[in-house]
């Protein structure tokens, strides 16, 4: 049996990070990623953080990869703009919340994974196969095992011959496969979760940053309250990438469970608010449905001619509308001067309207559709996220700093990673791996990292910079709600006094206030009904069906089904035939059934299935992330 | 032309025959008004077939440290399938044999051509094992393979599925994927002496089932990456004279067969235009009966 | 170039030119003891375009059949009934199972050998080299074979062909007439669909009259597609001539070994069948009753059954072992599973996933028999059948299988 030092499970950011860094300290790692390269199983809302904390340190990623990361990473846009908006209806409140966005922080860029990592990974295995290790692609971990006699952990895979390590990083996510084998801990429950459910948007870039009004190096963060949430807590968001935008919903679980609605509506809802639906707006090519009767074969030859129409009018407008893109047209030589371009655009136009009955007008071009489980660090973290000889990051371990309008979840597993990679070095150094030395030891490390104590207490700085910025909000609104507790917080002075009390009450006994229906639902409505602009947007967005979305997806089949339903009947289940981000169940006779079509193994069934990620390479594969 | 002993120490030698063809893909494929392909719209890209003959040098490479060669014929823009197809298998050579004399031939004088190339591969040394795909997506044919083969005086083994080479008994066990129409599929299993030449089956995949060969795996494609930045540093042109052909043998001469004429078929197939029928009309569905029967014993139209 | 066909007395130099290549030689396959399909599709072309050749040409060549294996003298009288003149047998063990090597060597030994010719020809034999014309299967078999035989033979060879014409052509060719018309007789137009499925290629196998490279290519050879032409009835009082053929096989090519021959689970054989019936998550109601009046009617067409990519993954619980069997991934259509186009396809309780579409939309006639007239599938079929399938499959196989027996009897 092949015998190598570490093995890591997962290859997202956490799981590259620790490769990376145990190359970085000179030691041997193999990196097991069950898509077909790492990148494709990957969503993210997304926003990268690196931070600065006042007290303690956190290890940011250009502390792993270096300046490199900052100066060649393919990041989307820097976030410098963080608004939340209050809507109702078609009225918004805004207030500006960027001084909370940039508490404590070196910076933050907007992010697609499918983009990012693959960045990451050839970093990341560059570095680790001068250790002699690497990244393996298209495995998955079927089960580990401990032998008599040693400490080693033998892997089991679907497709390869098992192999010993001297010790495993669990980065496999927020279904880790190694937490359920090791029963290191429980499943999540629905309170411990987050459901986000994204969507990625195509807006050519110039058109992006002047609706934006920013640069090329700004982009900027809108998150939303309110009547979209449809009475669920949470809130939507929206950022903008390059030429793109992540537009997504994150919902307590357990909200959706009281209230289950399909996340596709939940997406949709947000789409046609007037001011993400102004957003996202931009000139589409719709086929006019065909009133002559032509033959099969002619109807095949202008579809062929329309497609290429298209692809080159898509092209031609996405250089246009892209930084410098007029220029490096002008300098191809195919055209001389900006006007030859636009009319160019203009004629492809027009062919396709004349001849092969299109029509141009507002719309949206919705490019991918993914759901995400999102553990809430506050509820749900391993307070020793170890097993043996394993250690858990990131999603895996249930870490995630999920505070308000503070959404952290990347950083955070790539400060567990660096941890655990160093943890794993000391271990290799002195040759041992018992829970002392190794588990004990890497437990005591992310009990020091700060972003631990923000999952334990409320950071009283933070609260200020977010109390300034509402504070035009009207006393009553918020007030009549939260009363006591309110005028304590907004107090300077008592506001120490106050979060030491509410640190003593606990996380726990103040959340559930805090993270209510009012909080992310009637008091937004209020004040946009007050207060709230309202918005003009002469179109309606039209949403793709969920069978059009699931369509786009990329699925490798899997014939051997990777979940398996062990409580038709329960309350759960059924539930699931609303909360399947892809409708793979179905209610019929009082049984839950699993059909199966177009699973994007998000987990949301897992805490009452038999679950399992498909094997290497099978299912789902994004192409943004 | 003519077998020789391969001696146990040397790296294993591989050789591949690729072909350019037109990317039919949806967006890529360019048609004319009459249905007919428009090949100067259309993009050329390594054919899927040839691909999966590539793939399987790439298993010997990363299996056995092998030496890869990729040859073929065509004019200079075939080029572009040779820098796809080390991007695939990290091939240490590539060879493009191209002359004017060449053009017209059809599989017998191609396989005259490629057969030549193939003895000057791998440093002059030929190859252990030479792997063409299964056939190519425009002329379809599949012939080209076996009759190289032939002329090599290799035993030809196709629709291969896996393969592993016994480097010191000097033999392939390869497992042959069968369709027998109107029977059922079959798996053989079967044993040659090298030097040999396989067709890879269009669903070959290469299986890499440890940990050192994945991490080889990945090294091999790496290093591949950075050599098709530069193909043209691995790239070898030869022409007729080059390759010491008779030209009798290759191109337009050297073919015994051409093409006659190209006709539309006639195809009766019009646009479907739903008839709705109500499930309790009986009368109906007795139409629908009679209809179903009516095209189930007419002759099959082909 | 033109084509014309012309009747006319061939001259001297002719005569002794046609005559180094006689008859048509069809390489037979077979399994199991019987001959594939397509070897008596081949042997019926063959019967047809001979029966007509000698006509034409006021001629006597032969439709021969080839085979070789282990034990294979049983298969001569049947090939003999079904349209063969001759059959040329080479039995052997070592000829068991096919291996390309050694099959291309014998077939080329039986192809050139003036003592096989004379028994065919006992009058016209002296000048004999090669056949006139060869035809080959175009199978994973037969494809691969007609290849290696065709480059020992070094003549020319058209794949997948689905029809077939011999006459006179005249022709004018840069190359092999220098720009002449030349004439060429008993020429075999070899028709083959090109990879669009628009196009008809028509390739000729043409001796080289280009005095600089002037040589001759026979056999005309080419390997036909399966399922593109009928055997002949069968014939019991047919008559023929069977050679026994001595294949001389080296140590050399014993080398060459098969080492076990797995045959894989029957697979579900679409491409054969002319109707295809699917079902889908219509059957939920009754799953087991309701696939029982899915086989019946299935049974009555004759039709293979087909499922829809939900099912495969087995959504009901049922003990039923038989309707278990029917819901694996080899029955699926569509981009998960197969791709078919049958003559007709008839899909039950199925909605129509732009999948499951992917997979059939080239099918001849589509029915669609569903209670939800809003479902996807009714853009892309021909008949859509309003209804639930457990009244409408009772009565629609009533009726075919009313209208059978009908068609029984007058036969």
């Amino acid at each position: 049996m092949e015998r190598y030092d570490v093995a890591i499970v997962g290859g997202g950011t956490s799981g590259l990070t620790a490769l990376r860094q145990l190359a970085n300290l000179g030691k041997q790692a193999v990196l097991l990623e069950a898509g077909n390269t790492p990148g494709t199983k990957n969503i993210s809302g997304g926003i990268l953080y690196s931070k600065k904390p006042k007290n303690g340190r956190v290890y940011n990623i250009e502390d792993v990869f270096g300046r490199e990361f900052i100066d060649d990473a393919p990041y989307e846009r820097p976030i410098t703009q963080y608004i939340l908006h209050a809507t109702s209806k078609d009225k918004l409140y805004s207030i500006d919340l960027t001084p909370v966005h940039e508490y404590q922080i070196n910076y933050a860029y907007s992010v697609l994974l499918s983009k990012l990592i693959p960045w990451l990974a050839k970093e990341a295995s560059d570095m680790s196969e001068k250790m002699g290790g690497g990244i393996i692609s298209g495995v998955h971990l079927r089960s580990v095992r401990w032998e008599q006699g040693n400490s080693d952990i033998v892997i089991d895979t679907d497709e390869l011959e098992p192999f010993r390590v001297k010790a495993l990083i669990a980065a496999d996510g927020v279904n880790s496969e190694l937490a359920e084998v090791t029963k290191a801990r429980n499943k999540f429950s629905s309170e411990q979760l987050y459901q986000g459910v994204k969507v990625v948007i195509k807006l050519p870039e110039t058109i992006l940053e002047e609706r934006f009004k920013v640069t090329s190096e700004e982009g900027a963060a809108h998150l939303f309250a309110g009547d979209v949430t449809m009475n669920h807590i949470g809130g939507g968001f929206l950022y903008t990438n390059r030429d793109t935008i992540s537009l997504g919903a994150v919902y307590h679980m357990d909200s959706l469970m009281d209230n289950p609605i399909e996340p596709s509506r939940l997406i949709d809802t947000l789409i046609r608010n007037k001011l993400v639906a102004e957003f996202v707006k931009d000139r589409v090519p719709a086929k006019k449905s065909s009133q002559a009767l032509i033959s099969k074969d002619e109807e095949i030859r202008q579809h062929f001619m329309a497609v290429k129409l298209l692809k080159n009018w898509n092209n031609l407008r996405s250089e246009y509308y892209s930084r410098d893109g007029i220029k490096r047209l002008i300098e191809s030589g195919k055209y001389g001067t900006k006007d030859e371009i636009e009319s160019r655009i203009a004629f492809l136009e027009n062919e396709l309207v004349e001849k092969y009955n299109y029509e141009f007008g507002d719309n949206y071009v919705e490019l991918e559709y993914s759901t995400k489980l999102i553990p809430d660090g506050k509820r749900c973290r391993m307070k020793a996220p170890y097993y043996k000889n394993i250690l858990f990051v990131g999603d895996a371990a249930g870490r995630g700093v999920f505070v308000g309008p503070r959404i952290e979840g990347l950083n955070v597993g790539i400060d567990d990673a660096v941890r655990a990679a160093n943890a794993v070095a000391r271990s290799l150094d002195r040759n041992n791996f018992d829970e002392q030395y190794l588990g004990n030891f890497y437990t005591k490390s992310v009990e020091e990292s700060p972003y631990t104590r923000d999952m334990k207490e409320i950071d009283k700085d933070y609260l200020k910079i977010f109390l300034d910025c509402s504070k035009n909000i009207p006393k009553d609104i918020v007030g009549s709600r939260y009363g006591m507790i309110f005028k304590l917080m907004s107090s300077g002075t008592l506001r120490g006094i106050a979060v030491g009390f509410a640190n003593m009450l606990g996380f726990d006994r103040l959340l559930p206030l805090v993270e209510s229906v009012d909080t992310y639902v009637n008091v937004p409505v209020e004040l946009a009904d007050r207060l709230g602009k309202t918005i003009d947007s002469n179109y309606v967005p039209t949403t793709p069906s969920l069978q059009e979305r699931i369509a786009k997806l990329d699925y490798n089949d899997d014939s051997i089904p990777h979940i398996q339903v062990t409580k038709p009947r329960s309350e759960f289940m059924v539930k699931m035939a609303s909360l399947c981000p892809t409708r793979c169940y179905s209610y019929e006779n009082g049984n839950v059934i699993l059909q199966h079509e177009g699973c994007i193994e998000c987990g949301t069934c897992a805490y009452e299935t038999l679950w399992r990620h498909p094997r290497g390479t099978k299912g789902v594969s994004y192409k943004y992330g | 032309m003519g077998r020789y002993d391969c001696m146990p120490v040397r790296p294993l030698n591989v050789g591949v025959i690729v072909k350019l063809e037109p990317d039919f893909s949806e967006g890529n494929v360019s048609y004319n008004p009459d249905g007919t392909l428009n090949r100067a719209e259309t993009k050329n890209i390594l054919g899927p077939h040839s691909a999966a003959a590539t793939l399987a040098a790439f298993y010997c490479k990363v299996k056995y440290d092998a030496k890869v060669a990729i040859g073929t014929m065509g004019p200079p823009i075939a080029n572009q399938a040779l820098r796809q197809a080390q991007l695939i298998s990290n091939a240490d050579e590539l060879h493009l044999y191209s002359d004017r004399i060449f053009a017209g031939a059809d599989t017998l004088a191609t396989a005259e051509v490629l057969r030549l190339g193939v003895s000057r591969m791998n440093n002059g040394l030929g190859a252990d094992i030479v792997i063409s795909g299964h056939r190519a997506s425009d002329g379809e044919t599949g012939q080209t393979g076996p009759q190289t083969a032939w002329k090599l005086g290799y035993p030809f083994i196709g629709n291969v599925i896996d393969f592993h080479i016994d480097q010191e008994g000097k033999s392939i066990y390869a497992k042959r994927f069968i369709s027998l129409y109107g029977f059922y599929d079959v798996i053989e299993e079967i044993q040659a002496p090298l030097p040999v030449f396989i067709s890879a089956d269009p669903s070959y995949k290469p299986s890499f089932n440890t940990i050192s060969e994945r991490l080889s795996l990945a090294r091999n494609l790496n290093e591949a990456r950075n050599k098709a930045d530069n193909f043209e540093k691995y790239l070898q042109v030869f022409n007729s004279e080059g390759l010491g052909a008779d030209p009798r043998y290759v191109g337009l001469p050297g073919s015994p067969t051409i093409v006659y004429k190209v006709e539309k078929i006639p195809k009766a197939k019009a646009k479907r235009r739903v008839e709705f029928v109500d499930g309790n009309d009986t009368v109906k569905l007795d139409m629908v009966a009679k209809k179903l029967i009516q095209l189930m014993t007419e002759a099959p139209i082909k | 170039m033109s084509g014309v066909t012309q009747n006319s007395e061939p001259s001297t130099g002719d005569l002794a030119r046609i005559e180094s290549y006689q008859h048509l030689y069809v390489v037979i396959e077979h399994e199991e003891g019987i001959p594939v399909p397509v070897s008596l599709e081949m042997l019926g072309e063959a019967r047809r375009l001979m029966d007509n050749f000698n006509v034409t040409y006021s001629s006597n060549e032969k439709v021969v059949a080839v085979v070789l294996g282990d034990n294979v003298r049983h298969l001569c009288q049947e090939l003999i009934r079904f349209g063969a003149d001759v059959v040329v047998y080479a039995d052997n063990h070592s000829l068991k199972h096919y291996t390309n090597l050694l099959y291309t060597k014998i077939i080329c030994q039986i192809a050139e050998d003036k003592n096989v010719a004379r028994s065919i020809s006992p009058n016209r034999f002296e000048n004999y080299k090669k056949p006139r014309y060869m035809f080959f299967s175009a199978d994973n078999t037969g494809r691969h074979l007609s290849s290696t035989v065709l480059a020992q033979l070094e003549s020319g060879l058209a794949s997948d062909i689905n029809k077939l014409v011999i006459s006179d052509l005249e022709i004018r060719h840069e190359h092999k007439t220098k720009g002449q018309p030349v004439k060429f007789e008993k020429t075999l137009e070899m028709y083959r669909p090109d990879f669009s499925g628009f196009l008809w290629t028509t390739i000729l196998c043409l001796d080289n009259r280009n005095p600089v490279t002037a040589r001759e290519y026979h056999p005309q050879s080419c390997s036909i597609i399966p399922g593109v032409f009928e055997p002949i009835t069968k014939e019991d009082q047919r008559t023929g001539t069977i050679i026994d053929f001595e294949p001389q096989i080296s140590d050399e090519d014993l080398r060459i070994k098969v080492l076990s021959r797995n045959i894989i689970k029957s697979t579900i054989d679409f491409e054969s069948c002319k109707i295809i019936v699917s079902y889908g998550r219509g059957i939920r109601d009754s799953p087991e009753d309701n696939f029982k009046l899915i086989e019946q009617f299935a049974r009555a067409l004759n039709a293979e059954i087909g499922i829809s990519l939900p099912i495969s993954k087995r959504p009901y619980q049922t003990k039923d072992q038989h309707l278990l069997s029917y819901m694996i991934p080899e029955r699926v259509v569509g981009t998960s599973g197969r791709k078919v186009s049958p003559v007709v396809y008839i899909a039950i309780g199925i909605s129509g996933a732009v999948q499951h579409l992917a997979g059939m939309k080239e099918s001849g006639f589509v029915v669609v028999i569903n209670p939800d007239s809003d479902a996807a599938f009714r853009d892309e079929c021909d008949i859509f059948i309003k209804g639930r399938l457990e009244e409408v499959l009772p009565t629609l196989t009533e009726h075919i299988k009313k209208h059978m027996l009908m068609i029984e009897k007058r036969a």
